[in-house]
């Protein structure tokens, strides 16, 4: 998806759109990508776009997710509830029967084009929504660049772990690697979701995709261009995938350990 | 990594496709009519003309051809004619020498002699006809500014790098030739010394004091934050050439952004006032 910047309301009219064609194609999840409601390039108009959560835009949603009868994740700037300008970089889930939950990006890229940290304080809980379509983990764009994320969200159980992303096009070589890494060691399915369009020169890849837990590509979106594809997910897949390279039998939790200690002392 | 010549080779259908893609966006969301641009003969402007062409269609682009007596040169007149065929672009010729002159005569200091001075008013001339050709027809002003010489400040400021967008601007020059021999744009031209032509036989290599195929290693290397010592040893020149590059990279970054203002109020213009560019 394309989104129009600073347009709301545009961008939910286009959410409506594209999950009135997914539920008419059999989707039971419909996943938009990073920062869709109000697109990814807003520097200081963020405060004017971040809403609480849930909250109007979100109502919206839910509504469209009871219409439709199917699951909905988008991405959104989220004003805290308890301050006036503390904005997160969040993903929503919601379903048929309301909201679900909502996963506030970990880690915010703050180098090269991007701004983030200026903006964002960065989220600390990393869950797995337990849903009638399965274990379902959510994290955003860089944070797939962090092994820990993905692990944690599989730990906690999600069968099928989901990335929202607004990457630009010089990084497309990165997520393409990153996005097989992750399913393959984590032994689940993972679909990424990320933005087209150009906004201030950047030009968002798109290319979303569902990886299988062997690593293998199940469907891919078009590169550039605003396109919906479509991917049926059987979760017994995992289990022949996981006897075959049991990465997660083979954890070995005392390397974490050192692993903390090391980070806190680079 | 190893600095080799190698490290400026480019996806060149992709290169091409994402510069196309941006130009026409660009047009199109600034409810445009199309897009002007100058035509000085040279590879850069030749280049992006194309570029525009293959973007929005040619019959959509203005290529302003702005001679002065000075540094008249037929040969740039044929090339740019050649590059207009081609690719199919509207063109019109304007001899800015009365306009120029008209400076010359009514600046109480001017000073014949000083080259540089009375180069930057032919630039700057030569946007004022390129951006009243814009409003007049609700075009854009496509320039042709390329990364080498942007880094380098090898430019005049408000002058030939004035434009609305700049679509070759993250390309090296070297880069630019390629893709210019990818789009079809005669090697002869891919070949021709650039020059600003602020005055006669003025050549960019020359005054620059470099190669390009050197220039656009060096400045490629602090593209990827290698340091001065690493460059030098990769290319095999002497580190006072890359420090001498640095510094003059460094010390133009005022031509690159808006007019510095002294911080007094909350949020300031061009510096922490950061809004996005344009909401379409």
């Amino acid at each position: 998806m394309s989104s129009k910047r600073e347009n709301k309301k545009a961008n939910l009219q286009k959410i409506e759109e594209f999950t009135i064609k997914a539920k008419e194609q059999g989707a039971d999840l419909v996943i938009f990508p990073e920062l869709s409601l109000t697109g990814y390039v807003l520097h200081d108009q963020v405060y004017e776009l971040a809403e609480v959560i849930p909250g109007p835009s979100t109502e919206r949603v839910e509504q469209l997710a009871k219409k439709t009868g199917i699951h909905i994740i988008f991405g959104m700037p989220e004003l805290s509830e308890k301050t006036k300008a503390t904005i997160f970089n969040t993903a929503v889930f919601v379903g048929p029967k309301g909201f679900i939950g909502k996963f506030r990006k970990m880690y915010l890229p703050t180098h090269s084009v991007f701004e983030e940290k200026r903006y964002f304080r960065p989220g600390y809980q990393i869950t797995a929504f337990k849903t009638a379509i399965g274990n379902i983990g959510l994290f955003i764009c860089y944070d797939i660049f962090f092994p820990e994320v993905c692990r944690l969200t599989r730990l906690k159980g999600a069968e099928l772990m989901v990335c929202i992303s607004a990457s630009p096009a010089v990084r497309r070589g990165y997520f393409e690697i990153l996005t097989a890494s992750r399913a393959l060691e984590n032994t689940a399915f993972l679909a990424y979701v990320n933005l087209v369009g150009i906004e201030d020169g950047l030009q968002f890849w798109g290319g979303s995709r569902v990886v299988s837990p062997t690593g293998d590509l199940l469907v891919k979106a078009k590169y550039d261009e605003e396109d919906l594809v479509i991917c049926e997910v059987d979760y017994s897949d995992m289990r022949p995938a996981e006897t075959f390279i049991p990465m997660l039998r083979d954890l070995r939790p005392e390397l974490f350990d050192e692993l903390k200690k090391h980070s806190e002392t680079l | 990594m190893k600095l080799t010549p190698s490290v400026l080779e480019l996806d060149l259908p992709d290169v091409e496709k994402r510069i196309k893609r941006f130009i026409k966006e660009y047009v199109e969301n600034a409810r445009a009519d199309g897009i002007v641009l100058g035509l000085s003969g040279g590879i850069d402007s030749g280049t992006v003309a194309a570029m525009s062409s293959l973007s929005v269609g040619g019959s959509r682009v203005t290529g302003l051809m702005l001679p002065e007596k000075e540094t008249y040169n037929s040969k740039d007149i044929d090339d740019a004619k050649f590059v207009a065929k081609k690719f199919g672009l509207k063109t019109k010729v304007c001899n800015i020498t009365p306009v120029l002159e008209g400076f010359y005569n009514t600046i109480p200091i001017f000073d014949q002699a000083d080259k540089l001075c009375k180069g930057n008013i032919k630039a700057r001339t030569r946007m004022i006809y390129l951006y009243y050709y814009a409003n007049k027809l609700n075009k854009i002003v496509c320039g042709s500014s390329d990364k080498s010489e942007t880094m380098m400040g090898y430019f005049t400021k408000w002058g030939d790098v004035a434009a609305d967008i700049s679509p070759l601007m993250d390309l090296y020059k070297t880069q630019v030739r390629k893709l210019a021999d990818h789009i079809g744009i005669p090697s002869e031209l891919v070949a021709k010394p650039s020059t600003p032509a602020l005055w006669p036989n003025q050549l960019a290599e020359t005054e620059l004091g470099i190669k390009y195929e050197t220039l656009d290693l060096i400045l490629y290397g602090f593209e990827k934050f290698m340091t001065t010592k690493e460059i030098a040893q990769q290319i095999s020149v002497k580190k006072s050439l890359v420090e001498k590059v640095k510094n003059r990279w460094l010390s133009v970054e005022h031509k690159r952004r808006l007019p510095l203002a002294p911080k007094v109020e909350y949020r300031t213009v061009g510096t922490d006032f950061r809004l996005p560019r344009h909401i379409y």
